[in-house]
C-alpha cells in the first residue's frame, strides 16, 4: 500500500495522467482539439515555456531558494536583441541568437554574482535585475517597438520543417537530451544535485558551490535569451513586455514537473512533461471560454494543489 | 561600528534620506513647502504602509508576494461597495469596513497555506497573489466606477487643520511602537530567527506567522484605501509593482529577509528613501527614457548595499 | 505522595527505525534521577516526548499522578516541564534576556512588555553564576555575541526562569569549565531542596555519581536498570549500558617505526581556540586527537581542512607548506576529511549512494563526463570490501543506517586516495558492531602508507584505535602519550590538565 501511494506520488506519473485528462477533456469540450496538428501547435507553444523553463530548472536544482524572476525580462531582451541584429534579414539569424544568448548569459552571471557573492537573497537578485532589465529595454528601444524576425527564424518556429514538425520542437528535443546528459551523466550535473541538496557537505567534498551556482543563472540568462529569440520568431516582432508572461509558468511548470523548490531533487523530463501540462490547461480553459479572471484564479489554484502535493515544508514537532 | 549599529541599522536608511532630502531641496526650490511635501507624502504613503506591514512578515522568516494583489482586491471591493450601497457616507465608510475585511481574509489565507499546510512561501504567496488578482478582475473588469467627493476630498483634506496622509503617517508610526513594546512582537523575531528554538520554547509558531501575514495584509488593506483617496476610482491592476518594492523598503530599512532581525520603522525609512530616488532622478533632469534604469540600478545596488551592511 | 514523573510503555518509531521500545521511568519529588546509556539508546527521544517536542506512539505518562498527553512544548510547560536542550533552543537573534523570558515577558502597563524587569530579573539570574559567567555577559547582550559557555549558561537560566516542577538537562555541563559546572551543581541542589526534580543526562559519569540520587540505565530503546546511586558502582552501570561487553581489540596493526617518514608537521598554529599546537605525524600513523571536548581538536581539523583556515602558524606535507584556504585546496593536496556529523557534513539527502560515494574522487580527478559502468563496478568493490549493507547502489543514501552510511563517506575518500585522513567523531551515533568494522578499515588504510588524524568524544575510540594521543586542554597539546603512557587513566587525568 505504501509502496503504491509512493508510485501515485511520483511527480511524472502524475503529470503524465495530468496530460492525458486535459487532452481528453479538450477533445470532449471541443472534437478535433486533440488532432495532430492542434497538438503540435500546443507542442510549440510548449517548446517556447520548456526552454526557459529549463534554465529555471537548473536554478531551482541548485538550491539556497534558488529562483530567477528575471528571465521575462531577459526574454524581451533576447528578443529585442535578436530582432534589431536581425531586422527581417535571413542571414543575421546566427548571429542573432548568439547576440541575445550571450547577453542573457551576462545577465545571468550578474544574477549569480548577486547571490553567490554578495549573497542577496535570489527572489530579491533576480527581481531587482528585473527592474534594471525594463530599464534598459526603454532606453534600447526607446519606447517603440523595434526590430522584427527573419522570415526563415519565423518559418523555422511556426512552419512545418521535417515530417511536418517545426523546426523549433527538434531545437527543444536537442535541449531535453543534452539537459539529460549534463544533468545525469556529467560530474557538473552530479555537483549540480550536490549541492542543492546540501551545501556544505559539497563545499567539504572539494566542490566550488559558489561558482557553480553562477554558472547556473547564466545558463539560465542564456536559455532565456534564446527563448527570446523563439518568442520573436513566434510572433514576428517584438515589445519591450513580450516576455514577462513567461516568469510565473517557468516556476509552476518546473514545480509541476516534480523538481523540489529546496532544491536538489527533480529531472529536466519531469520539467518537460509540466511545460506540456500547463500549456494544454491554459488551451482547455480558452477552448471553455473562460474569461480572463477565471482562468487566473484556475491556474493559481492549481499552483497550490501543487504545492499541497510536494511543495510542503518539514513539521516542527516529528 | 558594529556595536554602535547592533540593531540601528536604520540610522544609515535615516542618513541616506536626509541626504536625498538635501539633494531634492537642491533641485527642486519649492520642495520643502508644506502643499509639495503634503503632495509627496500622498504619493509614499502607499509603499510606505505596504512596507511596514511586509515587515513583520519577513521578521517571521517568511515573504509576502501577494501584497500587490491584495491592495488592488481591496480597491475594487471597497469602490464597489460604497456604489451599490448608493454612495453617501454611510456607504464610504461600509465600503472601507469591507475593504479592510477583505485584506483580513486575505491575510488569513495566506497564513493558512503558508503556516498551516506549511506551504513554501514564496510560491504559495505568488500563487494566492494570481487568485486575488483574478478575484479583483471579477469584481471589477475594467478601470472607472469614481468614489464619492466627500472620500477623496476628506483623503485630499485634514482634521483640525492637519492634512489627513499625515493623520495616517502617524497612526502608522503609533501602530509600529505599540506592536513593537509587545511580548508578540519578540515572539515573531524569535519565530523568524531560530523556528526550532521558538517552538521548543513552547511559542504557537504558527499562530504568530498567520497573524504576520494578517498584520501585512491589513497595511496592504490600508495603503489601497490611501490609494483609492488618491486616484479617486477603482482599478483591478492597482499596485502591481508594490511586493517588489515593499520587499526592496524592507531590505533597505535593515531588516533581514531570513527573518529575525530588524524592524518596521527601518521599513517606513526604507520605503521614503525609495520614492526620494524616484525624486531625485525626476528632478536631475535626466532624459525620460533612462529613468527607469537608473532607479532600477539605485535600488539593485541599495540593495547589495543593504545586504552587505548587514552581513557586517 | 504520586511521583513527580512516572513514564511506562513508551514507544517511538521514526520510519523503520524503533527509537524507543518499553521505556520507564520514575522520578519522585525533589529528586535529582540520572539518564544513562550509549550513544542512540533512547534516551534523548525519551525527554524530547516527556517535553512535548516529540509524539509518542505509546505508553503513559503520569506527571504528579495525573495522565498527560504533552501534546505540544506548551502542553509539557503547562504540565510544569521544562527541558534544557542539548541541541540549544537559544534565538541567536535576540538578546539574553529576551531569550530568557521568551513566552513569559514580564508585562507592564497595559500589556506590554515591561523592559526593566525583563532585564533586572535576568541580571539576578545571570548573578547566579557570578565570577564564572565570564566577560560582556549581560542580559542586554545578544546572544549570537556570547561564547559557547555562556551559551549554554543562559539555556539552563532560561529553564530556571520557567519555575517548573520538572526539569529535564539533557548534557548541560558539556561546554562548561568546573568551575561553571561547580555552580550548576550547587543550583541543582537548591532545586532539590525547593522539591523540585530533576532528570540529568550526562556523558561523565563522575558528574553522575557526584549529583544524582537514583540512576536509570536505558539501551537499544529500553529501560534495563533502576538503581539508588548509594547502592551501585561505576563498574556496574557500564556494564548495563554496553550489556554484551564487545571492546574492540586494541593495537590492530603495530605502530609504525620511528625511521618512518614524517608526512605531517603542524607548527604553532592558531585560531579559534587553538594557541600554538605543533606536532608531527608519520606516514601510517593513526594519531588521536584526545581531552574533553571543545579544547580546539575540531578546530584543529577544520583548519587543516581548509574549512575554517588558521590565523597562524604553518603546516607542512611532505616538506611542502600547505595553507588551505578552502576545502578544495586541502583535497587537492592530499587531504580527506570524514566527519560523525553526517547529515550536516557529508550526506546528499535523497540522492543515491553512488552519488554520494562518488563526489570526492571525481573532484580529486577533475572528472567530466560519468562513465557510469566503470563507476559502478568501482564502487561496488570498494563497498563490499568495506562490509557495507545496501539495497543497491542507486537506493537513496537516507535509506542506510548511520554505520553504513559512514561506510560510504569513507568510501568517498578511499577512493579519492587521500594521504592524510582526518576524522571528526566518526563513530558518532554508530552501533558496536559498525564500529568495530570502522575501525579495521581505518586501520588497514593506515597500513597502506595513509596518516590518519582522529578526534573523538569518546576516549575508548582513541584507546583502541590510536598508535599515539595528543591530549588538548584549553587550545594547546598537555600531553603526548603513547605505548606505556597510553592508558585511560593517563588520557583522563591529562584531559583534566593534570600531569601523567
Amino acid at each position: 500500500m505504501d509502496r503504491l501511494i509512493q508510485i501515485l506520488k511520483d511527480p511524472l506519473l502524475i503529470a503524465a495522467l495530468a496530460i492525458l485528462v486535459l487532452l481528453g477533456a479538450g477533445e470532449l469540450l471541443s472534437p478535433g482539439f486533440a488532432r495532430g496538428d492542434q497538438i503540435v501547435r500546443l507542442l510549440t507553444v510548449a517548446a517556447i515555456l520548456g526552454i526557459v523553463a529549463a534554465g529555471q530548472n537548473l536554478v531551482v536544482l541548485g538550491g539556497r531558494e534558488g529562483i530567477d524572476l528575471s528571465v521575462g525580462a531577459v526574454i524581451s531582451l533576447g528578443a529585442v536583441i535578436a530582432g534589431n541584429v536581425m531586422s527581417g534579414n535571413d542571414a543575421a539569424i546566427l548571429p542573432a541568437v548568439a547576440a541575445a544568448a550571450g547577453a542573457g548569459f551576462l545577465v545571468g552571471i550578474v544574477n549569480g554574482l548577486g547571490v553567490t557573492v554578495v549573497r542577496i537573497p535570489p527572489l530579491v537578485m533576480t527581481l531587482g535585475m528585473m527592474g534594471v532589465l525594463q530599464g534598459a529595454l526603454v532606453v534600447l528601444s526607446r519606447g517603440v517597438p523595434s526590430g522584427n524576425a527573419a522570415p526563415a527564424l519565423m518559418a523555422f518556429v511556426n512552419q512545418p520543417f521535417v515530417l511536418g514538425i517545426p523546426g523549433i520542437l527538434f531545437v527543444w528535443a536537442a535541449i531535453a537530451v543534452l539537459m539529460a546528459f549534463v544533468l545525469r551523466r556529467t560530474a557538473f550535473g552530479w555537483s549540480i544535485y550536490a549541492i542543492g541538496s546540501n551545501e556544505r557537505a559539497a563545499v567539504l567534498t572539494g566542490l566550488a558551490a559558489g561558482r557553480i551556482r553562477t554558472i547556473l543563472y547564466g545558463l539560465s540568462g542564456l536559455f532565456a535569451g534564446v527563448t527570446g529569440v523563439c518568442v520573436i520568431g513566434y510572433t514576428g516582432n517584438s515589445f519591450i513586455s513580450v516576455g514577462d508572461q513567461y516568469v510565473l509558468p517557468s516556476v509552476i511548470a518546473v514545480v509541476i514537473g516534480g523538481t523540489s523548490l529546496a532544491g536538489g531533487s527533480g529531472s529536466y523530463t519531469g520539467t518537460i512533461l509540466g511545460a506540456i501540462a500547463l500549456v494544454l490547461l491554459q488551451s482547455v480553459l480558452t477552448t471553455l471560454q473562460m474569461e480572463f479572471w477565471s482562468r487566473q484564479v484556475i491556474f493559481g489554484a492549481t499552483l497550490l494543489v501543487l504545492m499541497l502535493l510536494y511543495g510542503r515544508q518539514a513539521r516542527l514537532r516529528v | 561600528m558594529a556595536t554602535l549599529l547592533d540593531g540601528r541599522l536604520w540610522l544609515i536608511t535615516l542618513t541616506a534620506l536626509l541626504v536625498l532630502v538635501g539633494v531634492n531641496a537642491a533641485l527642486q526650490p519649492n520642495f520643502l513647502e508644506p502643499s509639495v511635501l503634503q503632495s509627496n507624502l500622498t504619493t509614499f504613503l502607499p509603499l510606505v504602509l505596504v512596507a511596514i506591514g511586509q515587515t513583520y512578515v519577513v521578521l517571521a522568516g517568511d515573504i509576502d508576494l501577494s501584497v500587490g494583489a491584495v491592495v488592488a482586491l481591496v480597491n475594487v471591493t471597497t469602490v464597489s461597495v460604497i456604489a451599490a450601497l448608493g454612495g453617501d457616507s454611510q456607504s464610504v465608510l461600509a465600503g472601507l469596513a469591507a475593504g479592510i475585511g477583505v485584506g483580513i481574509a486575505c491575510g488569513l489565507v495566506n497564513g493558512f497555506f503558508v503556516a498551516v499546510l506549511r506551504f513554501q512561501p514564496i510560491v504559495t504567496t505568488f500563487a494566492t497573489s494570481i487568485v486575488f488578482a483574478g478575484l479583483a478582475l471579477r469584481i471589477l473588469p475594467d478601470a472607472g466606477l469614481p468614489v464619492p467627493e466627500a472620500y477623496w476630498r476628506g483623503y485630499a483634506g485634514g482634521l483640525f487643520g492637519v492634512p489627513t496622509v499625515v493623520l495616517v503617517l502617524a497612526a502608522a508610526l503609533v501602530t509600529i511602537a505599540v506592536v513593537g513594546r509587545r511580548p508578540f512582537f519578540t515572539r515573531l523575531r524569535a519565530v523568524g530567527g531560530q523556528r526550532t528554538a521558538a517552538f521548543q520554547t513552547g511559542l504557537s509558531v504558527g499562530r504568530l506567522r498567520i497573524a504576520a501575514y494578517v498584520l501585512s495584509a491589513v497595511f496592504a488593506a490600508l495603503a489601497s484605501l490611501c490609494l483609492t483617496g488618491e486616484t479617486a476610482s477603482g482599478d483591478p491592476l492597482m499596485g502591481q509593482t508594490l511586493a517588489l518594492s515593499s520587499i526592496s523598503a524592507v531590505v533597505l530599512g535593515g531588516t533581514a529577509l531570513a527573518g529575525g532581525v530588524g524592524g518596521p520603522f527601518g521599513s517606513l525609512l526604507g520605503a521614503l528613501v525609495l520614492g526620494m530616488i524616484g525624486n531625485v532622478i525626476f528632478f536631475a533632469g535626466l532624459p525620460f527614457e533612462y529613468q527607469t534604469l537608473v532607479q532600477g540600478l539605485i535600488v539593485l545596488a541599495a540593495l547589495a548595499g543593504g545586504v552587505l551592511v548587514a552581513r557586517r | 505522595m504520586p511521583p513527580a514523573l512516572e513514564a511506562s510503555g513508551v514507544t517511538k518509531r521514526f520510519g523503520a527505525v524503533v527509537a524507543l521500545n518499553d521505556a520507564r521511568l520514575t522520578v519522585g519529588r525533589g529528586e535529582v534521577h540520572a539518564l544513562l546509556g550509549a550513544n542512540g539508546c533512547g534516551k534523548s527521544t525519551l525527554c524530547k516526548i516527556i517535553a512535548g517536542t516529540v509524539a509518542r506512539d505509546d505508553g503513559e505518562i503520569r506527571v504528579a499522578g495525573e495522565a498527560r498527553a504533552l501534546a505540544s512544548p506548551r502542553a509539557a510547560e503547562a504540565a510544569g516541564i521544562a527541558l534544557y536542550y542539548q541541541e540549544l533552543s537559544l534565538v541567536p537573534q535576540l538578546t539574553v534576556a529576551e531569550n530568557v523570558f521568551l513566552g513569559h515577558e514580564p508585562r507592564g502597563f497595559g500589556g506590554f512588555v515591561d523592559e526593566t524587569t525583563l532585564n533586572d530579573r535576568t541580571d539576578l539570574l545571570i548573578g547566579r553564576f557570578a565570577g564564572v559567567a565570564g566577560e560582556g555577559f549581560t542580559a542586554r547582550t545578544r546572544v549570537s555575541d556570547l561564547s559557547p559557555d555562556q551559551r549554554q549558561i543562559t539555556e539552563i537560566l532560561k529553564v530556571l526562569a520557567r519555575k517548573p516542577r520538572l526539569i529535564i538537562f539533557d548534557e548541560a555541563t558539556a561546554a562548561l569549565d568546573r568551575r561553571q559546572v561547580d555552580v550548576f551543581f550547587s543550583i541543582m541542589k537548591d532545586l532539590r531542596a525547593e522539591g523540585i526534580s530533576s532528570i540529568f543526562i550526562s556523558h561523565r559519569l563522575d558528574e553522575v555519581f557526584r549529583v544524582a540520587d537514583r540512576i536509570t540505565v536505558m539501551r537499544n530503546g529500553a529501560t534495563v536498570a533502576d538503581f539508588a546511586t548509594a547502592e551501585t558502582t561505576p563498574e556496574a552501570i557500564v556494564r548495563e549500558m554496553v550489556g554484551d561487553v564487545r571492546l574492540g581489540p586494541k593495537g590492530g596493526t603495530a605502530a609504525p617505526a620511528e625511521a618512518a617518514e614524517i608526512r605531517l608537521s603542524v607548527e604553532g598554529v592558531t585560531g579559534g581556540r587553538l594557541q600554538g599546537v605543533s606536532f608531527a605525524a608519520r606516514r601510517g600513523e593513526i594519531l588521536g586527537l584526545g581531552g574533553l571536548q571543545g579544547q580546539g581538536q575540531k578546530r584543529l581539523l577544520a583548519g587543516l581542512f581548509g574549512a575554517d583556515p588558521f590565523t597562524g602558524g604553518r603546516v607542512l606535507l611532505d616538506g611542502e607548506p600547505v595553507a588551505p584556504r578552502r576545502p578544495a585546496d586541502a583535497i587537492a593536496a592530499g587531504f580527506g576529511l570524514v566527519s560523525g556529523d553526517r547529515a550536516r557534513d557529508a550526506a546528499f539527502p535523497g540522492r543515491s549512494i553512488l552519488e554520494n560515494a562518488a563526489m570526492a574522487s571525481l573532484v580529486r580527478d577533475k572528472a567530466r563526463l560519468i562513465l557510469l559502468g566503470p563507476l559502478r563496478s568501482r564502487f561496488s568493490r570498494t563497498l563490499s570490501g568495506l562490509k557495507t549493507r545496501y539495497a543497491g547502489l542507486n537506493a537513496p543514501i537516507g535509506s542506510l543506517s548511520g554505520g553504513n552510511q559512514q561506510k560510504i563517506f569513507i568510501a568517498r575518500w578511499l577512493a579519492a586516495r587521500p594521504s592524510v585522513l582526518l576524522l571528526d567523531d566518526p563513530t558518532k551515533g554508530i552501533d558496536l558492531g559498525a564500529k568495530a568494522d570502522f575501525f579495521a578499515i581505518v586501520r588497514a588504510l593506515a597500513g597502506t602508507g595513509a596518516t590518519i588524524l582522529i578526534y573523538s568524544s569518546e576516549d575508548a575510540d582513541l584507546l583502541s584505535l590510536c598508535h599515539r594521543v595528543l591530549v588538548f586542554n584549553g587550545g594547546r597539546i598537555t600531553a603526548d602519550l603513547t605505548g606505556s603512557t597510553l592508558d585511560a587513566m593517563a588520557l583522563t587525568r591529562a584531559a583534566y590538565g593534570e600531569a601523567a
